[in-house]
């Protein structure tokens, strides 16, 4: 075990030092710079920026300087915002993005997975339609639209929630259901998916055979080989949701990172894009390997060497 | 059924009470949602239009605007005079000036702003206002002398401050409105570096306000600052800045009573807004939108192709029934708007054969004398734009008029701003979408548009004698006698028919009527200082 989690960390490292690489490279390759703006600098006030924030250097020394900051947790300072820092940026979005994140993940949760055994067991029956139609719906209709259409009717017209900001509990509420939506529908349909699999397993039929009652078959011996795809695609599902969502965030002015990962790259903010490239990609690793951990723990079956 | 109505009825007056009570009587505070966050604060650094509502009322420079009027004003400067030569400009500080912590802000200030601004390692993006006018700045920038005594910028004592210019600037007044000429306080920059902007505790500022808090993607919240030597006129205790950058969601706060105002209207809800709502504010906008021609090369180099395609393009289907916005027929790159003696000198400028709607059979005459008749043997040409909703309608309705009116095949095309704009910048382009806001109220701010070399003549136009005459305005020391060179500027730039132009924009806003007495200048900056609640 203490081999394997020796040779996972140190995938992991060589995976974000390429992702790292391949996003410098790309942005760098991208014409404009960070000091494009509304109206044309002179030659002079370029050059001089540029020799304030190191920016002709050659590219591989720009790139080692970065990396050796990214070592002490230090993405560097904005190009594009003066005084601030990518740091500020992931400190004061983190915890808005991260708590929505939770908020909706917990939503997500106790609404998918119950949705997807009821369609499982009730399989062809109304329930099922009436489930799967709904997580059809949540599929194909964008969260943007989702968002725009909640909000018009329960902030504007209702009044029962802010229409933008998440000042109160209440403000919560909409951004959660539109971000939610998709990763419900998607989560439900492979619940029931899965769970049906399992259930026309032999082991299954031994179970029954043996007069252990339905409830038990299912909670006991069903759900737990069943949950297995469902958690295999959790891990992108919690990163995605932590670091917030561009559309999601913007709709409801929610001032989280979401936003970040978007405006940095049209604004050519090279910092910002490498660290906010960076931290989701160490979140989404690290997710991944915790699923993987997670695994032993449900499959007695899986074991790493 | 009855008792749900009742029941509806209470309730929707619980609704209705707590509706008013946000704004009850008497309390003077108003949450203003802009459209985005700018990329700094610091007045000696940022370009950036979107700090300019920000910018505009924590720190005041030695001229402002008077409120009501909209005139240029002292600020800080009690007055000030200009010696016989219009080189030397002499400002009397106010008394008893004071920075928003209390402390002696002197003469010495302003001083210390300008030098800062000429050290490179700051990185100051408007540089070029300074090293332009201030006598010594560009060569001090430049890094030919180590000596600041050799700018010209001077304080005399305390409440004395000499300017000296490279050359008599009738206008450099107005240019003293800019936030650029803001001083900044030199104890709390030597302590923190750029990190001075980032907490309002170092964020130290002059102006009829000061910021008490700031959220960083959120919102900056300002308060009435008490050391301002104008304090008793400001009335409104507290403005918070809320940045919602989708205006889809900007618009239901503002008609659900969540915040009082906002800075962008969408587009799509304009004409609706403009019929119904009490707060819809039109301002008139100093800045033209137009479309640059490649001057440089084929087939844009003729100037008969370009006179062709301002007289296919009907400006008016483009504003009224595209756009469906106000806006003013441009024929001309400078805007209206800019009054010497009571007087707009645009005013009976000429139109060079232009008219608000299209002339196709002088189009077509003017494209077969360039050698295309019918527009046959023309080149298929690219309308290049960058990304933008209502750009993209504009693109697309030129496309359409200029094929149909000249008969040839035209494309469009476009890209995020930064790679647009270095395609613009490298010639790389046919032609390419463009506006110009102005930096300052006076003509001068246009005219580098088309001066040969200038980082921003992306038209890649040149004129010997159009140079000549931007050089006239720069050196006169008579207000009217510049306006005859810029005239003269103006037309030849007309004759040639270096742009496209299509409008003169306004400035959009809404604003809930009972705010009032606050200004919106030319520049889309929102002066704040006499502005109160009125419920």
């Amino acid at each position: 075990m203490s081999r394997y989690l020796i040779r996972r960390v140190l995938t992991m490292i060589v995976t974000l030092f390429m992702i790292a690489l391949l996003t410098f490279c790309l942005m760098h390759i991208v014409p404009g710079s960070p000091f494009t703006s509304q109206k044309q600098m002179s030659q002079a006030v370029l050059d001089a920026l540029n020799a304030k924030y190191n920016l002709d250097d050659p590219l591989w020394k720009q790139f080692f300087d970065y990396m050796r900051g990214v070592l002490h947790f230090d993405f560097g300072p904005s190009y594009k915002y003066t005084g601030k820092t990518v740091n500020d940026f992931i400190e004061s979005g983190l915890p808005y993005s991260a708590r929505l994140g939770l908020v909706t993940l917990c939503f997500v949760l106790l609404t998918s997975i119950p949705m997807g055994i009821v369609a499982a067991l009730r399989n062809g029956k109304w329930q099922d339609m009436l489930l799967m139609f709904l997580a059809t719906f949540g599929v194909t209709i964008p969260s943007f639209v989702i968002a725009t259409g909640l909000l018009y009717i329960f902030s504007f017209k209702l009044g029962w929630t802010p229409v933008y900001g998440v000042d109160t509990w209440k403000g919560y509420i909409l951004p959660m259901i539109a971000m939610g939506g998709y990763s419900i529908s998607f989560l439900a349909r492979l619940m029931r998916s899965s769970l049906l699999e399992v259930m026309g397993q032999d082991y299954i039929r031994t179970a029954r055979a043996k007069g252990i009652s339905e409830v038990r078959v299912i909670w006991k011996h069903a759900l737990r080989n069943a949950l297995i795809p469902v958690i295999t695609v959790l891990g992108p599902t919690i990163a995605n949701l932590l670091t917030g969502s561009f559309v999601i965030e913007k709709i409801f002015a929610i001032p989280g990172m979401g936003g970040y990962f978007v405006n940095s790259v049209t604004q050519r903010d090279y910092t910002t894009i490498m660290g906010m490239t960076i931290f989701y990609a160490t979140v989404l690793i690290a997710m991944i390997f915790l699923v993987d951990l997670f695994y032993c723990l449900i499959d007695p079956r899986i074991k790493y060497e | 059924m009855k008792k749900t109505l009742s029941v509806i009825l209470a309730l929707a007056m619980v609704f209705s009470l707590a509706a008013v009570s946000a704004g009850a009587d008497g309390v003077q505070e108003i949450t203003y949602s802009l459209f985005s966050q700018p990329d700094g604060i610091d007045p000696g650094i940022t370009n950036n239009s979107f700090a300019s509502d920000i910018l505009a009322n924590v720190f005041e420079g030695l001229m402002t605007y008077d409120t009501e009027t909209g005139s240029l004003i002292c600020g800080e400067a009690e007055s000030y005079t200009v010696s016989d030569d219009g080189l030397t400009y002499t400002f009397t500080l106010r008394d008893g000036l004071k920075w928003s912590d209390g402390s002696a802000h002197t003469a010495a200030d302003y001083v210390y702003a300008i030098k800062r601004i000429l050290d490179p390692a700051t990185g100051a993006q408007y540089v070029d206002l300074v090293s332009t006018y201030i006598a010594g700045a560009a060569e001090y920038y430049a890094g030919e002398t180590d000596d600041f005594g050799t700018v010209g910028i001077k304080a005399i004592d305390d409440r004395t401050l000499e300017i000296t210019l490279y050359n008599p600037t009738a206008y450099f007044a107005d240019i003293l409105t800019m936030w650029t000429f803001d001083p900044v306080q030199e104890a709390t920059v030597a302590a923190n570096g750029d990190k001075w902007t980032a907490s309002p505790a170092t964020y130290i500022s002059n102006g009829p306000f000061y910021v008490t808090d700031m959220k960083l993607g959120e919102s900056i919240t300002l308060e009435k600052n008490p050391y301002y030597y104008d304090a008793d006129k400001v009335q409104l205790d507290k403005v918070t800045f809320r940045y919602i950058t989708d205006n889809a969601t900007a618009l239901l706060a503002y008609e659900a009573g969540e915040i009082d105002g906002m800075n962008q209207v969408p587009a799509s809800d304009y004409a609706r807004l403009k019929a119904n709502d009490e707060g819809f504010v039109l301002t008139p906008s100093y800045g033209t939108t137009y479309w640059d021609f490649n001057c440089a090369a084929e087939p844009f180099d003729n100037v008969l192709v370009r006179k062709a395609f301002n007289l296919a393009i009907d400006r008016y289907t483009l504003i009224n029934d595209v756009l469906q916005m106000d806006a003013e027929p441009a024929y001309s790159f400078i805007a209206p708007g800019y009054v010497v003696d009571g007087v707009d000198y645009t005013d009976d400028r000429s139109t060079f054969g232009l008219s608000d709607e299209a002339d196709v059979e002088a189009a077509q005459e003017a494209l077969a004398e360039a050698g295309y008749p019918n527009g046959e043997g023309f080149p298929e040409v690219t309308l290049y734009y960058y990304a933008s909703d209502t750009v993209a309608l504009v693109a697309q309705a030129l496309a359409n008029m200029l094929e149909t009116n000249l008969n040839i095949k035209v494309k469009i095309d476009n890209a995020d701003w930064a790679v647009y704009y270095a395609d613009v910048l490298a010639g790389n382009y046919q032609l390419g979408a463009m506006g110009w806001s102005a930096d300052y109220l006076h003509p001068m701010t246009f005219l580098p548009l088309a001066v040969t070399g200038d980082a921003n003549n992306v038209a890649f136009w040149s004129n010997e004698e159009y140079d000549a005459l931007v050089q006239k305005v720069q050196l006169s020391t008579d207000p009217s006698e510049a306006i005859e060179y810029i005239k003269a500027a103006d037309e030849l730039v007309g004759e040639n028919y270096v742009f496209l132009n299509l409008y003169y924009k306004n400035g959009t806003s809404l604003m809930h009527p009972y705010v009032q007495g606050y200004y919106i200048n030319a520049s889309q900056m929102m002066y704040l200082k006499t502005a109160f609640v009125s419920k």
